[in-house]
């Protein structure tokens, strides 16, 4: 390990592997090369880096791509090392090997500013970039914006970035700065969850409810409401307006498995009190639906890495709803009297 | 904004019926959400059958299990046999977890979706049980908000259809306040003549849009890619034409004698059974222009216009493009397998195919001259379905002039097992001169995504629910169909084919080899 990386080292190194894997394979089957992005995980040094070896290897079959990990260590000395190896796995009975590579780099934070000439070189030409930022302190440094620009979509985790109105503000306006696409994994833990509740109005007896919703209820597993709570009501709200409601947010506090966890929806009638239709985690992996008299149960586990990743990936371009449901998120977190 | 009235109750009812008319869901999401399905009852007709048993409900549970199912989904089970509600509901539950593929099964999302599954027994031909029936969907609609949305599933034998759709209509069960759909299991007739007599007897109570004739070989995963793999890249489409198509051959093969259904079979044969309807939908999947749009009778409309398009052989060119064949019996590994002849209830002079092979042509400027050799059996070395077109051999072996340098690229669709498609092509050999061989690029559906393909019942089912019938098939297409096939079965009904013609666990007939033989081509072994 050295104390600067170049580039074509690294382009160099990654073609030598190409060739022994090629020797290495069995029979006529070959080696096959595939690559769809170039997806770039920025880490903390101190994650944990066997559990997102597993979460890159298990999104690979499905979106193959050169990943870059970059690690970073909190130190001064400007530092920087780079190792390359591949994922490979073999779908076909053995018969074929299909490999993806993987580039990580050793990065300390006084070497951040350098690390966007870095990796640019190192991304895969004619191919998205998508930049998966596990690293609050990285967001939150200076030089971010630098590596953000290499990437046509940012995904961060805004569940470990500290408290919901500061980040949810950051986030909004870099959103409008940058334009680019921008995806927050604690909007991605919802999806079932709305689509439950789209579900729901799918059923025009229910659909035609829809006006009496005066204010829409949100249970968390913790003290103060959780980024995902915002969204939840902000994504709800914004629904009701679309067809001319004004409802009301609340956030209440629940008892709960895990903590900062939804733990109920509800969409309340005039009276305040009544719900017109309600979400609610039962046994921790199962939703219990309740509307117009019928209770109904689906799976609904607690989504991994990987299927958050696997769905955000999934999604090259733009997210309106998103864009839309953060934008309301921001309001109603700084408006909310809790924090 | 809605007006504001000031009588609470007018309002409400005001509301009701506005929003019944103009509201979105405004909480639609379809970049992420799978598709949404409107709330329905579904009423399947032979609902104590081995189909409902083992491919309906298993597909319905799993809609349930993965969110995709309204929250107020009913079933209406209907057949001969008594039963209580309750007793249908836990006959369904050990189906379902018997026959339940790639997936758990989960306790309490079976008793929340068995809430839903209701019962009743009757008669499909006593006039009775129609007014019954609609009263029944009416209880279960107040109770399920359903809104009045039927689909009706005719899972009984063919024989049936046409009481079953006679009752509906005397019952005026065929319209409602929702809406009304009949999906009508395969076969859709035994010849042109049932096949239009059977449609007129639908289309006294349902419009065409309505009726949804399935054919589950279009629901699969891999069928619905050869879409996505001609008409989502740029780089096939201009090679998939006579000037660089040789050839194709679609194979589906079974492992599997009739398994008990001697009887049965020997009424409709390979070329019925097979042929006429999954066959013939997958060649025009492979040979259809491009529609101008994915609505579902803009594609409907390329595959009808396709098999509109296949030559319908004259008498006497029948012997020489098709290929009879019935298996003997054999031993195939170690265990003695009984030929068809040989099957329970079968005529031990039986003339009926086992096998069929056949050289259609399709007359139009894309294809003309290109031959479409389908094949299917029973008894034959291997499951497997599967679709090869072999393009062009390079014009000029400029390679040391060596045979094994000039093999033509394969493209193979694989339908089942293994989906997946493959591109063959020759490669360098590593090393000094120019030695080719060949190599193979692969896409295989199951491990490239890394999640559960929908069964075809999942997914025709909810394209039914949803309105979507781009994946069914309309009543011209059932008629070009017979019209193809029925010039081929008349000439085999007046001919004595020297059965058995081939042993289990074979190929078929030398005589489909020499049919290949004649153009210069040979079965590719899947």
């Amino acid at each position: 390990m050295g104390g600067t990386i170049a580039p074509d080292r690294i382009l160099h190194e990654m073609a030598d592997l190409w060739v022994s894997l090629g020797k290495q394979s069995e029979g006529d089957a070959g080696v096959l090369r595939a690559c769809s992005m170039t997806l770039v995980v920025a880490v903390e040094e101190s994650d944990d880096a066997q559990a997102i070896g597993e979460t890159i290897a298990a999104l690979m079959p499905e979106h193959p791509s050169r990943a870059i990990v970059i690690r970073f260590r909190a130190a001064d000395r400007r530092m920087l090392a780079a190792r390359v190896f591949a994922q490979c796995w073999m779908p076909f009975g053995h018969r074929q090997q299909i490999c993806c590579e993987q580039i990580e780099i050793t990065a300390a934070d006084a070497s951040v500013p350098d690390l966007a000439a870095v990796v640019l070189p190192l991304t895969v030409p004619d191919l998205p970039v998508v930049l998966w930022c596990r690293s609050p302190r990285l967001f939150h440094l200076p030089a971010f914006p630098q590596m953000a620009n290499i990437a046509q979509k940012v995904v961060l985790d805004s569940s470990a970035f500290g408290e919901p109105a500061g980040i949810l503000k950051e986030m909004s306006d870099a959103l409008t700065a940058a334009g680019r696409s921008l995806a927050d994994l604690s909007w991605t833990r919802l999806t079932r969850w709305r689509e439950l509740i789209a579900q729901i109005f799918e059923n025009r007896v229910q659909l035609a409810n829809l006006p009496d919703v005066s204010a829409v209820r949100v249970l968390c597993c913790s003290k103060s409401p959780p980024v995902e709570a915002f969204y939840m009501a902000a994504w709800l709200l914004d629904g009701l307006e679309k067809i001319g409601g004004h409802p009301q947010a609340r956030f209440d506090s629940a008892v709960g498995v895990a903590s900062g966890e939804l733990n109920r929806v509800d969409l309340l009638a005039r009276d305040g009190v009544t719900s017109i239709a309600s979400i609610s985690l039962v046994e921790g992996h199962a939703a219990e639906v309740r509307v117009g008299g019928l209770v109904n149960r689906a799976v609904l586990p607690r989504p991994t890495d990987y299927a958050l990743m696997r769905e955000e990936l999934s999604i090259p371009g733009r997210d309106a709803v998103f864009e839309r449901t953060l934008a309301v998120a921001a309001r109603l977190a700084a408006s909310e009297p809790h924090l | 904004m809605l007006p504001v009235f000031r009588r609470p109750v007018q309002e409400r009812e005001l509301r009701a019926i506005l929003n019944y008319m103009s509201l979105e869901n405004p909480f639609q999401d379809p970049l992420r959400f799978e598709r949404q399905v409107p709330e329905c009852a579904l009423a399947i007709f032979g609902a104590n059958g081995d189909l409902t048993k083992r491919k309906l409900l298993p597909a319905l549970y799993r809609l349930a299990y993965e969110r995709r199912l309204s929250a107020g989904f009913a079933v209406l089970g209907l057949s001969r046999t008594a039963m209580s509600d309750e007793q249908f509901r836990e006959k369904m539950r050990v189906s379902v977890k018997e026959f339940l593929e790639d997936s758990p099964f989960d306790d309490d999302i079976w008793t929340a979706f068995a809430q839903g599954l209701f019962y009743m027994a009757g008669d499909v031909h006593e006039a009775a049980l129609y007014p019954a029936l609609d009263a029944r969907l009416k209880e279960i609609e107040g109770q399920r908000h359903t809104g009045g949305n039927v689909l009706f599933y005719l899972s009984t034998q063919p024989s049936q259809y046409i009481p079953i759709a006679q009752g509906l209509g005397a019952a005026n069960a065929g319209k409602g306040k929702g809406w009304r759909r009949i999906v009508v299991e395969k076969p859709f007739g035994h010849d042109l003549t049932s096949a239009q007599e059977l449609s007129a007897e639908l289309h006294k109570v349902f419009h065409e849009s309505e009726v949804y004739r399935i054919d589950h070989y279009l629901g699969k995963e891999t069928v619905q890619n050869i879409l996505a793999f001609r008409f989502g890249n740029g780089i096939f489409e201009p090679l998939w034409n006579r000037n660089y198509v040789n050839h194709v051959q679609i194979t589906a093969a079974e492992s599997i004698g009739v398994e008990g259904r001697g009887a049965y079979y020997q009424e409709a044969g390979s070329l019925r059974d097979m042929i006429q309807n999954h066959l013939l939908q997958i060649l025009a999947t492979v040979a259809m222009e491009p529609s101008a749009t994915f609505r579902p009778d803009s594609v409907r409309d390329e595959r009808s216009k396709l098999l509109r398009s296949i030559r319908i052989m004259k008498p006497e060119e029948v012997l020489e493009n098709t290929v009879s064949g019935q298996y003997g019996p054999a031993s195939i590994g170690g265990e003695d397998v009984p030929g068809f002849r040989q099957e329970p209830g079968v005529n031990p002079d039986a003339q009926t195919d086992t096998y069929a092979a056949i050289t259609f042509f399709v007359d139009n400027w894309r294809w003309a001259g290109v031959p479409f050799y389908l094949r299917s059996g029973k008894r034959l070395p291997k499951r497997v379905t599967e679709i090869a077109i072999q393009f062009n051999a390079a014009p000029l072996a400029i390679f040391n002039g060596n045979e094994s340098n000039i093999a033509p690229n394969l493209l193979i669709l694989r339908i089942q097992p293994e989906e997946g498609i493959s591109l063959k092509f020759l490669s360098k050999r590593p090393g000094a001169g120019m030695k080719l061989r060949p190599v193979s690029m692969d896409f295989n559906y199951g491990s490239s995504f890394g999640e559960r393909s929908p069964t075809a019942y999942e997914t025709l089912l909810l394209d039914a629910i949803i309105g979507d019938a781009t994946l069914y098939t309309r009543q011209d297409m059932v008629e070009a169909n017979w019209g193809v096939v029925d010039a081929i079965q008349h000439v085999w009904d007046n001919t004595k084919f020297n059965f058995p013609n081939y042993a289990a666990g074979t190929w078929g007939p030398t005589a489909a080899d020499d049919m290949l033989a004649r153009r210069g081509h040979v079965w590719r072994q899947p």
